[in-house]
């Protein structure tokens, strides 16, 4: 029986037998990561020709390589020959890739450059290249593939809001550009991918989940996400298309809370960036901070925290992390960033460990749910709070307060686009 | 050459510590630190700065005192109910050659339920290098720093003491 995505996500609720249904599961990795515009990695990440990442999209590895200054490919980890995996490590550098089946050796732009004894084959050469992602764009060093190149344009996905999100948190950097070549570090979590893009955005549990956070240590999260004054003042905010954005700007108490110091302690910082986009602009920057926002369907901006999620599989995924670096900062900034984001996410953070819990809670709690029951009133799960107050401007953009479930509906309506069909991007 | 007696000494220091920690008698644990305790675990091999690196865990004096009173809270969702867990230690070298400070290397396994959540059995393997310094005459341990063997591959949540 196919699936009926139309009957399984409604506007105000979700069937939870999409969290952990495999043939869910099969036909998202193909309309979602191979048809659709995914996150791959960014441009820092391989600064030198023939530096290479590998990267997991969907089922799919990949291989994110720089070819030349200009041109950054992204090439299936897989031997257009017998299908062997090309790359092992999670990065290096080569100026070609060779399979160690039997020697076929391929250029930094996926064709084929070598096949020992080559006159068994009566096809030419080029028939043999690998296969490559069919549309690659890239947006202030962020990295999008769409690997079979039927999406329409990078614009129409992530619209002029998916732009301005990422535009944000580069900007904040003295030079106007990012560097996230820290490393990724793997939090492996069983539960089901989308939970992730709902909990990275939900700012309704934070108070909650989190509280031990809060009774422990002074965060500006008590500010801008816990207690009945901040989810107030906070935005959940739907852009459209699947990005989502919980808006701390309203609620933060004083500049550079985002970054946990004051300006005297950062003050070659502050110069720099008034230096590049002036007092006004800056000023104001110092106050909103970066966003916290998702872009469908595995883009996490969390702040200073850059983060992928990783489909493994029904239920169980990776949230992939690295710290935002800025360049022309002080050594000790950018080592503050690293102890931020070690403090805030990952396996031992303070912070999202508890939301893989979490995660891992409803993934227990949904497993037994089956698609068959949705018209009887079974397993759904409830995305309604604040539907009924949200304010929708003359962009069509929906915000709510904090706490309410715009940010997962707007993603969910986002999915239910894509999977039934009917999305353009 | 370490002598017997040192040698008997650290080894009951390492066990008492890695007891403690599996029992989350978390203010006897802390109380083994010294004010410079440096607590890492990167997210590959030791090798390196640690400050120049994103770890798992990278901890001062300070943090790890976070750390300990967040367990505390009785509201540390991913340790609602705490782990049972234990760990073996073995393959213990010492090296007190240093000016004051003894390092040691010792292999490692940890075995942990995941209770909080879906009850799997998760095995920890890895090295453990500390240092230890004599304080008042008793020893205590100035940094703990693990290798995991599977530090490349990713971790589940890693939010006992390890």
């Amino acid at each position: 029986m196919s699936v009926d995505y139309q009957q399984l996500v409604q506007i105000d609720r979700i069937h939870s037998s999409l969290l952990h249904d495999p043939e869910v599961f099969a036909e998202e990795m193909e309309e979602i990561f191979v048809r659709g515009w995914v996150f791959v990695g960014h441009e820092s990440e391989v600064k030198e020709q023939g530096d290479w990442v590998t990267r997991q999209l969907g089922n799919e590895s990949v291989i994110m390589v720089r070819e030349s200054e200009e041109s950054v490919n992204v090439l299936a980890n897989r031997c257009a020959h017998r299908g062997t995996a090309l790359c092992w490590e999670q990065r290096g550098n080569s100026s070609f890739f060779q399979c160690t089946y039997h020697n076929w050796r391929f250029g930094l732009d996926g064709s084929v450059r070598a096949i020992p004894f080559p006159d068994g084959y009566d096809t030419s050469k080029e028939e043999f290249s690998l296969d490559v992602a069919g549309q690659v764009d890239i947006h202030r060093g962020f990295v999008f593939a769409n690997l079979d190149g039927s999406a329409g344009p990078l614009a129409d996905h992530l619209g002029s809001a998916g732009y301005d999100l990422i535009d944000r948190l580069c900007d904040l950097s003295p030079t106007g550009e990012i560097d996230l070549s820290k490393g990724w570090i793997a939090h492996r979590v069983q539960s089901n991918w989308k939970l992730w893009p709902e909990s990275d955005s939900d700012g309704y549990h934070v108070g909650f989940v989190h509280a031990s956070m809060s009774d422990t240590t002074d965060t500006y999260y008590d500010d801008v996400a816990v207690g009945g004054e901040a989810v107030r003042s906070s935005r959940a905010v739907d852009h459209g298309n699947g990005h989502i954005e919980l808006d701390f700007r309203p609620s933060y108490q004083k500049q550079l809370a985002w970054l946990g110091v004051t300006r005297e302690q950062v003050l070659s910082y502050c110069d720099a960036l008034i230096e590049r986009v002036g007092s006004e602009s800056a000023e104001q920057m110092l106050w909103d901070g970066p966003p916290h926002a998702f872009l469908f369907p595995n883009l996490f901006l969390g702040e200073l925290v850059i983060a992928i999620v990783e489909p493994v599989g029904p239920g169980e995924m990776i949230h992939r992390h690295t710290s935002v670096q800025f360049q022309d900062v002080e050594e000790k900034f950018n080592q503050r960033l690293l102890r931020q984001t070690e403090a805030a996410v990952g396996p031992a953070s303070f912070i999202t460990s508890d939301d893989a819990i979490t995660a891992e809670r409803i993934q227990a709690g949904v497993s037994g749910t089956q698609r068959s029951w949705a018209d009887r009133g079974r397993g759904w799960i409830d995305l309604s709070r604040g539907l009924d107050r949200e304010q929708v401007d003359d962009m069509g953009v929906r915000s709510s307060d904090a706490s309410d479930e715009t940010t997962n509906r707007g993603f969910w309506h986002r999915y239910l686009k894509t999977m039934s069909g009917r999305a353009s991007a | 050459m370490t002598s017997l007696e040192l040698r008997a000494e650290i080894t009951d220091f390492l066990h008492c510590e890695a007891r403690l920690a599996d029992e989350f008698r978390l203010d006897e644990w802390e109380a083994l630190l010294t004010d410079d305790f440096h607590y890492w675990v990167p997210a590959g091999r030791i090798q390196g700065e640690p400050s120049e690196q994103l770890a798992y865990l990278n901890d001062n004096r300070t943090r790890v005192a976070t750390r300990v009173r967040q367990l505390k809270t009785g509201k540390r969702l991913s340790q609602l109910p705490i782990s049972p867990m234990r760990r073996v230690i073995s393959n213990i070298e010492i090296d007190a050659e240093g000016d004051g400070e003894v390092s040691v290397i010792a292999n490692f396994v940890i075995y942990e339920i995941a209770v909080q959540s879906s009850g799997e059995l998760r095995v920890w393997p890895g090295q453990a290098q500390y240092k230890l310094r004599r304080v008042d005459g008793t020893l205590r341990m100035c940094a703990k720093w693990i290798e995991l063997v599977t530090a490349g591959i990713g971790q589940r949540n890693l939010t006992f003491l390890i």
